[in-house]
């Protein structure tokens, strides 16, 4: 068993090294909620410096790995260290591109876990079910799904490799400005199964209005 | 194995110790229904009163009056424990009770309880589960170690939480003291406690670090041994409003921190019909076979039997 001094900040918030911003930021909210004062599960078994030692390790780990340029440097380390590959590194940069699709698309395994990550949100959070249980969506009921789950249309837009004015596009309503009907319900599908949705259900409860 | 179910297996460890951190915090109720439960579902199922303070499994499974019980095996009137072992009205269902205990027996000698546990082992049933006394009384440590497997139950409270880590590092300092033997941990525990006071009692951890600088070889076999636990960890009378990840993050905290395997394996509902069922020495399980408390349960036993109700009643 490592001790806590020696796990690196992947280790330490139990993530995968191509983890994305989003990933980072939902470990550390349940990291912290497990080692913080008022926290009933950790309740005596630290004691009050154990505790912020924790807590420091864990804000120095989320704040560098939130930062692209920090992140970047860490890893580099850990590559000279021979704990990283850099095949496996979080390519955040790369999907700037620009482009409407990526050719290579590393973040599969990554759009995976965030989606198995979603599903359990989705199903039990009673604003999104409230949004669901109508038989017509809009793009304002998508950002309000959006918005429970924490996600940004960014983070959508890396994971799917759809220009993120494209997803705009899509919760605004402003049908027009996608290049045409057969990618407007692409997108949307993408959209929709990123953040854990059946992505069948979205596109036709959507779509529906467009052609009512 | 007597029992004709052929999901029973020798593998796995079918004695089953059940020990918290408090009085009160549902032991002999969780033992009772899961008695019954296993007995129902086809497996020969023993319950022993291991609570030798305060024996009352005899009490919640409706026999007031029990004819015999452990303190006749121990004081010798019977020559082996099967004999004080009692029939319960419920098929497949036995019982060894804990009442008629004099009163000083909660302190046993070493030996007498060296002997209840070997003959324990010798019993020959599905399922033993047993009762077992309050806090970290030499009692609950012994039976914890002695088969490297018991279920913890605790309450979503602080106090009962405080109570349960505190049960978790006995269980680990004594079983790093069984490796090493008396004179090796007592110069190790020694050593570590010069460097922090609460090594010992409070951080059972700082000695396992402690021997792995001095013998990383005897501190990676207690660390395997750590992780091969078959310990559980059930949450009982959990409420509505509580958090019903409190009993994950408990065992995270545990594998993680200690390095020791402890399985979460469910929350049991609060329901303020156990009470009247115990008033009424009646089963609760029976009574409100349908109430969220029974459907807990019966999740509780597919985790240790690994076969759901269905699938052990066809059999
Ligand atoms: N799930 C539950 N819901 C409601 N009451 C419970 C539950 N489990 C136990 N109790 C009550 O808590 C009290 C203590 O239970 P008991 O099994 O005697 O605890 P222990 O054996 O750990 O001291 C009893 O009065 C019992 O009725
Ligand atoms: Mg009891």
């Amino acid at each position: 068993m490592k001790k806590l001094e020696d796990l690196n900040f992947y280790e330490l918030l139990e993530l995968a090294f191509d983890a994305s911003p989003f990933e980072v930021h939902q470990a550390y909210k349940e990291m912290t909620q497990l080692y913080h004062d008022d926290s009933l599960a950790s309740y005596s078994f630290f004691s009050r410096e154990e505790r912020e030692k924790i807590l420091a390790k864990l804000d120095e780990a989320y704040s560098t790995l939130m930062d692209e340029k920090r992140r970047s440097r860490y890893d580099q380390l850990l590559i000279e260290r021979g704990i990283l590959e850099k095949s496996t590194q979080y390519q955040g940069e790369r999907m700037k591109l620009g482009l409407m699709y990526d050719a290579k698309r590393p973040s599969t395994n990554t759009a995976l876990r965030i989606r198995e990550r979603l599903k359990p949100i989705v199903s039990s959070n009673p604003v999104i079910q409230e949004v669901l249980a109508s038989d017509v969506l809009s793009g304002r009921d998508l950002k309000k799904i959006r918005d429970e789950l924490g996600i940004s249309l960014e983070e959508i837009s890396e994971l799917v490799k759809v220009r993120v004015v494209y997803l705009h596009a899509i919760e605004d309503d402003q049908f027009e400005k996608t290049p045409s009907r057969i990618f407007l319900k692409g997108f949307l599908r993408a959209y929709a199964q990123c953040i854990g949705l059946d992505a069948d259900m979205v596109a036709s409860r959507y779509l529906k209005r467009i052609h009512d | 194995m007597n029992s004709t179910n052929p999901y029973s297996s020798d593998f796995m460890p079918h004695i089953w110790p059940i020990g918290g951190g408090k009085g009160g915090t549902g032991k002999s109720f969780l033992t009772s229904n899961m008695g019954i439960l296993l007995a129902r579902q086809g497996f020969k199922t023993l319950l022993i009163d291991a609570d030798l303070g305060a024996p009352n499994l005899h009490t919640i499974v409706g026999l007031p009056n029990p004819a015999i019980s452990l303190s006749d095996f121990l004081n010798k009137r019977v020559p082996t424990l099967q004999e004080t072992v009692l029939e319960m009205p419920i098929h497949n269902l036995f019982l060894i009770s804990g009442a008629k205990n004099k009163l000083d027996i909660a302190n046993l000698a070493h030996e007498q309880k060296m002997k209840v546990l070997r003959a324990v082992s010798r019993l020959d049933y599905d399922y033993i589960l047993l009762d077992l006394g309050t806090g970290t009384s030499f009692n609950t440590i012994d039976f914890f170690t002695i088969w490297d497997s018991g279920i913890f139950v605790c309450n979503p409270e602080p106090t009962s939480i405080e109570n349960i880590y505190r049960l978790i590092r006995s269980v680990y300092a004594r079983k790093i003291r069984q490796v090493l033997k008396i004179d090796r941990f007592r110069s190790l525990a020694e050593k570590a406690e010069a460097q922090n006071p609460d090594a010992t009692i409070h951080h059972p951890e700082y000695l396992l670090d402690m021997l792995k600088t001095i013998d990383p070889e005897q501190g990676a076999k207690i660390e395997r041994i750590l992780k091969s636990f078959q310990f559980k960890l059930v949450l009982n009378q959990v409420r509505r409003q509580d958090n019903p990840k409190i009993g994950a993050l408990v065992c995270k905290i545990v594998e993680k921190h200690l390095g020791m395997r402890i399985q979460f394996i469910g929350n049991v509902s609060f329901d303020e019909r156990v009470h009247e069922a115990v008033c009424r020495k009646e089963s609760f399980v029976d009574q409100y076979s349908y109430s969220q408390a029974t459907l807990d349960l019966k999740v509780i036993i597919k985790a240790i039997t690994g076969v759901t109700e269905e699938q052990a009643v066809a059999s």
